[in-house]
């Protein structure tokens, strides 16, 4: 296999289109140099290639000097920028092996869907199990309760940080737990201990998916939603486990993931070209 | 390569003359018997000369909410498109049949049996199913309930099974069992020249298609692939995902499931399901009788819907296995549908037997509404990504 920065410029980029946020990173060999979020745009296609732009606009590059583009995400269909499209599954475990080499076991929090991930120690998936095709649990879920609270959504984890206790939520549905929380909300609750409650259903959901797949130590928590640091708290106490501190932002965990397979296929092609000649 | 047998064509023509065929047989006299489920003993409606129709589709959700205006929505959607189609009753074979008969096997397709004679008039005979065939209680109930049944089909024939009659049904449906056997092998070759798609398609054109017409063009569309042979090529197939199908029913009409595997270039080489290879296997009538029919379904490996609470010797398992390893799969995808208990309680149990093995598993849980459809696109599509990840590296 040709070695990776003597491939083409060397640059290879991931684009992950979400369903709230896409986003975009660049690498020049192992190095990340371009990274953005932006929120994602009615056109997938439209909002991939804004983010791709910027990303490389960070890294002070031009399209012309990227070697390979994988897209990811729900809108990787829509992409025609890209080489080629993969699961955001499969990437989620490629960016999490990429910075923690060790984990073997991600938790991904989307804004649409809740993964679990087991990986071996190339960053290959061995199982995953993912939420039903409700929304309950996941990003929209909590962005739903930001409203509710009116607390801008960063600002839900740290909030949630001052509870004296978690209050038990009866579902993790987004309609149920809507009204469940305004009737807390009318009995006089502390809204602290509610979105607390909140943080712990969700985490006990994600505990369901890991009793499909298993728990292997280390374990890595992507997704925007992993940026909730209550909600971090609340996956390490159901889960019995400590999730490992993010080298990056781990919403863009997906998008490197899917810059560091654009790496890998860009090799295997040079690989190809070669044995052919 | 598939797509282009000449018997397969000569199969849907089939299919297409059928509803009017039966019109004209029935104007001349003849009656009708649709069966729903599992264990219905063919063999004995074929020896009264009454005409079998396997009734039931899939995949269309506007039956679905029809049919649920008869059975709760806990019932999966096989289920309440059945009672739809009957509501309907615009469904050629739906309406054509005369007697509906109906195993007890699964619960919820005896439930629709009920709402069928209740509320649509049909009339409705029931094969009682034991829990257990592997108990000798459960034998002889079942041996007393075959018996049972055949009363009834005799009484609504107007005649008796004889001997001779019960011979050629035996070796008639054994004929076609072979033949469809058969018909798997070819399709998991390397280089096929008929896919899964198209061979579940045949089993289940058997489904409404005179039985004989049926065998005879099973024979025919061997002969066709035996002479293919020769421009058979041999792939390589360490980037092809090979996906046994395991789980709940997928019927006529639903293509959900099927249709994103294909989609996303997936090939499957195999079934064990109730409504594909399942009922195809071990048939083995010992004496053509009443009794010996009884045995003989006994003896086949039992329905998803039945307990079976002993892992270790569930035949179940055992078969999935060999026929994982008999079609060369790499791996397997367990369709469940909604509110299908039997097999959604038993997905992770059968994961954890084929993780001993090495056999990546994939449950997916559905319906037949679209609202999930990219949902399950992406944990397909990444298990198909697993899939080939793992064969390139064992390379």
């Amino acid at each position: 296999m040709p070695e990776e920065n003597s491939i083409g410029n060397g640059v290879f980029a991931g684009v992950d289109v979400g369903s709230l946020g896409t986003k975009s990173v660049v690498l020049r060999g192992s190095e990340i140099v371009g990274k953005v979020i932006i929120p994602s745009r009615l056109n997938s296609e439209e909002g991939g290639q804004e983010a791709l732009d910027l990303a490389l606009e960070d890294a002070g590059l031009t399209r012309a000097d990227v070697d390979f583009i994988v897209s990811t995400g729900y809108g990787r269909i829509s992409a025609t920028y890209a080489n080629k499209t993969v699961t955001e599954i499969t990437c989620h475990a490629k960016g999490a092996n990429f910075l923690h080499p060790n984990v073997r076991t991600i938790i991904d929090i989307g804004g649409q869907d809740c993964k679990a991930i087991r990986v071996d120690r190339n960053g290959a998936v061995v199982d995953f199990a993912m939420n039903d095709k409700c929304a309950a649990g996941t990003g929209r879920f909590l962005e739903v309760m930001s409203n509710v609270f009116k607390v801008p959504l960063s600002e839900l984890g740290e909030l949630s940080l001052k509870a004296t206790q978690a209050i038990p939520m009866s579902s993790t549905c987004t309609v149920f737990v809507e009204s469940e929380v305004i009737s807390l909300l009318a009995r006089g609750e502390n809204p602290a201990n509610i979105i607390a409650g909140i943080h712990h259903a969700i985490a006990n959901r994600v505990g369901g998916l890991f009793a499909r797949v298993g728990i292997e130590s280390e374990v890595y928590f992507s997704g925007g939603v992993a940026k909730n640091v209550g909600m971090k708290k609340a996956v390490e106490k159901a889960l019995k486990v400590v999730v490992a501190e993010p080298k990056i932002d781990p919403q863009l965990t997906g998008a490197l993931g899917a810059a560091a397979l654009a790496r890998a296929f860009a090799a295997k092609e040079a690989a190809n070209r070669i044995l052919a000649a | 390569m598939s797509g282009s047998l000449n018997t397969i064509r000569k199969i849907r023509e089939a299919l297409e003359a059928r509803p009017g065929e039966i019109e004209r047989l029935k104007s001349e006299g003849r009656k009708v018997v649709g069966w729903i489920n599992y264990n219905i003993p063919e063999e004995l409606i074929l020896a009264l000369d009454l005409i079998p129709l396997r009734l039931g589709k899939g995949g269309d959700d506007r039956l679905v909410e029809l049919g649920s205006r008869w059975i709760s929505t806990k019932n999966c959607v096989f289920v309440r498109e059945l009672v739809g189609l009957f509501a309907e009753n615009e469904d050629p074979y739906i309406a054509a049949s005369d007697l509906v008969a109906v195993d007890a096997t699964c619960m919820q397709i005896f439930r629709a049996g009920e709402i069928v004679q209740y509320y649509f008039k049909k009339p409705v005979v029931i094969l009682g199913v034991p829990r257990s065939f592997a108990t000798p209680e459960g034998a002889e109930y079942f041996r007393h309930e075959v018996g049972h049944f055949a009363e009834r089909l005799e009484d609504f024939a107007g005649r008796k099974i004889t001997r001779e009659a019960l011979t050629e049904s035996v070796a008639l449906l054994g004929a076609i069992r072979s033949a469809l056997d058969e018909i798997y092998t070819w399709q998991a070759a390397d280089g096929a020249l008929i896919s899964w798609r198209e061979t579940l398609e045949v089993v289940q054109a058997g489904n409404v298609l005179d039985r004989r017409r049926y065998l005879s063009l099973l024979h025919e569309l061997v002969s066709e692939l035996q002479e293919k042979q020769a421009t058979d090529e041999i792939v390589d197939d360490r980037e092809e995902a090979r996906i046994f199908l395991s789980g709940s029913i997928v019927p006529p009409g639903d293509r959900k499931i099927v249709g994103i595997l294909e989609e996303l270039g997936a090939r499957i080489v195999g079934d064990d399901l109730w409504s594909g290879l399942a009922p195809q296997l071990g048939v083995e009538v010992a004496e053509p009788t009443i009794a010996g029919i009884a045995d003989a379904y006994l003896g086949r490996v039992p329905h998803g819907a039945l307990p079976y609470l002993d892992l270790a010797s569930d035949r179940r398992i055992a078969n999935l296995k060999d026929l994982v390893d008999r079609f060369k799969a790499h791996a397997v995808v367990y369709h469940t549908l909604r509110y299908c208990d039997p097999y959604t309680f038993k997905g992770n149990e059968t994961k954890i037997v084929l993780s001993e093995e090495g056999i990546p598993f994939l449950e997916l849980h559905t319906e037949y509404s679209g609202s999930d459809y990219e949902a399950i696109r992406t944990r397909a599509e990444a298990f198909v990504e697993l899939v080939r990840n793992r064969n390139l590296l064992e390379v």
